[in-house]
């Protein structure tokens, strides 16, 4: 495969990530756009022969993480967010909302190994390298993630869940 | 801020089950702890939901590619993949062998003094070589040797012919590591010459440049050869002595590519 055509399968996947960690497709393709900015400027950090996306993402983490330091909080784009590409039907809407819900109230160190490793895109490695943590260090945090991820899910949809079933919507 | 209870820690960082869930377990594995599952409702329930969670994440992330094609990120992939293309390009150049070997360039020319260290056209004008430095000459223009081959190697017989050719000059004859700046050995030769025996390296690069690298027992009543570089009508040429072995290598290249490959040759 090519550099070039590499590169674009790797914006196809930053994009992918972007729009997660954003919620917003505006805002997901200016990251991704300062993004590759960075990585033109760093061009020579880049090891040839080592894999370029763990690199790109490292760099898209970064760029992440500095951004939402400026604003000092998450954007609260949730209103803005695409119509998802799953049935539309009300109940995987709603479970999806909850799943969003639930990755903000993570920290930033768990939210992202789950978001990385559900995008099936990277090994394990890979992903604690671009997110620049041991690998045992990102196995306990995609762990400890899930299983939060989980119980606050179990909370929110014990709630909502209930409501739509009472109104007889699913 | 969540708290975790020791049940949920335990199975959060079980790493059977987070493999298991990402599909990172040989299919044996997976087996077992499909059985396990069976008996334990628990670690189920966790991974089902782990799974499930992971599926609509990747289905929302997976909008993404709907969204309309982005100009300006179309022309920084062109921008990036033009740069990171030159950087392997140079870092073919630079790599890590081959900054050792820079390094060894320096060392290797400062141990011979810069002083007159590469030869000019004129001086090298009607010069006397060195019989192997002209042995080495006619054996890289013109295959051919003006000396009785002894012995012939292919590239995958390279180990049988040093220790043919260290055999022959009773003192250890090493390759001449051309490798490590992208070159592949042709052949190897053994030659009786005037001088005694010649050894001789053919090597190539990708792009079918030839090299060829001499190195034959120096001879004691000689002075030793301090190391010179002398650019040819086509080629250039590098020959020195080092601890009782003179060396030359010539090649259609540069000056300065010739002293890489000398110090290659050496280090």
């Amino acid at each position: 495969m090519s550099l070039k055509a590499e590169v674009t399968l790797h914006t196809a996947s930053l994009r992918r990530y972007a729009l997660v960690l954003t919620r917003d497709a505006t805002a997901a393709d200016d990251l991704v756009q300062e993004t590759l900015l960075k990585a033109i400027d760093k061009a020579d950090t880049w090891q040839p022969g080592t894999n370029l996306r763990p690199w790109l993402f490292r760099i898209m983490h970064n760029t992440h993480i500095s951004e939402l330091r400026r604003l000092k909080t998450r954007s609260d784009a949730a209103p803005d967010l695409p119509e998802p590409v799953v049935p539309d039907h009300q109940h995987t809407q709603l479970e999806l909302k909850q799943v969003l819900q639930a990755l903000d109230q993570l920290p930033e160190a768990q939210r992202n190994p789950i978001i990385l490793i559900a995008l099936r895109e990277m090994s394990y490695a890979e992903a604690a390298r671009a997110l620049d943590v041991p690998l045992g260090t990102f196995m306990s945090r995609l762990g400890r993630g899930r299983e939060a991820l989980r119980q606050i899910v179990s909370g929110l949809g014990k709630g909502k869940l209930a409501v739509l079933r009472r109104k007889g919507n699913i | 801020m969540t708290q975790e209870t020791p049940s949920e820690q335990n199975l959060g960082l079980d790493d059977e089950l987070m493999a298991y869930v990402d599909g990172h377990l040989p299919p044996e594995r997976m087996a077992e702890v499909e059985a396990r599952l069976a008996r334990d409702p628990e670690a189920r329930a966790a991974t089902a939901s782990w799974r499930h969670n992971d599926n609509l994440i990747r289905q929302m992330a997976q909008t993404a590619d709907d969204l309309p094609a982005n100009m300006r990120l179309a022309a920084l992939e062109r921008e990036l993949a033009a740069k990171l293309q030159a950087r392997k390009r140079r870092a073919f150049v630079l790599g890590p062998a081959l900054g050792r070997i820079a390094a060894s360039v320096l060392i290797f020319a400062a141990g011979w003094g810069a002083h007159g260290f590469f030869g000019s056209a004129s001086q090298i004008a009607g010069a006397d070589y060195p019989q192997f430095v002209s042995a080495t000459m006619t054996g890289h223009q013109a295959r051919q040797q003006a000396a009785v081959q002894q012995a012939e190697f292919r590239p995958d017989e390279m180990d049988m012919a040093l220790d043919w050719m260290s055999a022959q000059m009773q003192r250890k004859i090493d390759s001449p590591k051309l490798e490590r700046l992208g070159y592949e050995v042709e052949s190897a030769r053994l030659l009786a010459s005037e001088s005694g025996p010649l050894a001789i390296f053919h090597y190539r690069d990708g792009e079918g440049q030839r090299v060829t690298v001499s190195i034959t027992p120096h001879a004691p009543d000689q002075a030793e050869y301090k190391l010179r570089v002398v650019r040819l009508e086509q080629d250039s040429m590098a020959y020195w002595t080092d601890a009782g072995l003179d060396y030359s290598v010539i090649g259609d290249v540069d000056l300065g590519r010739i002293t890489t490959l000398a110090a290659a040759v050496r280090d």
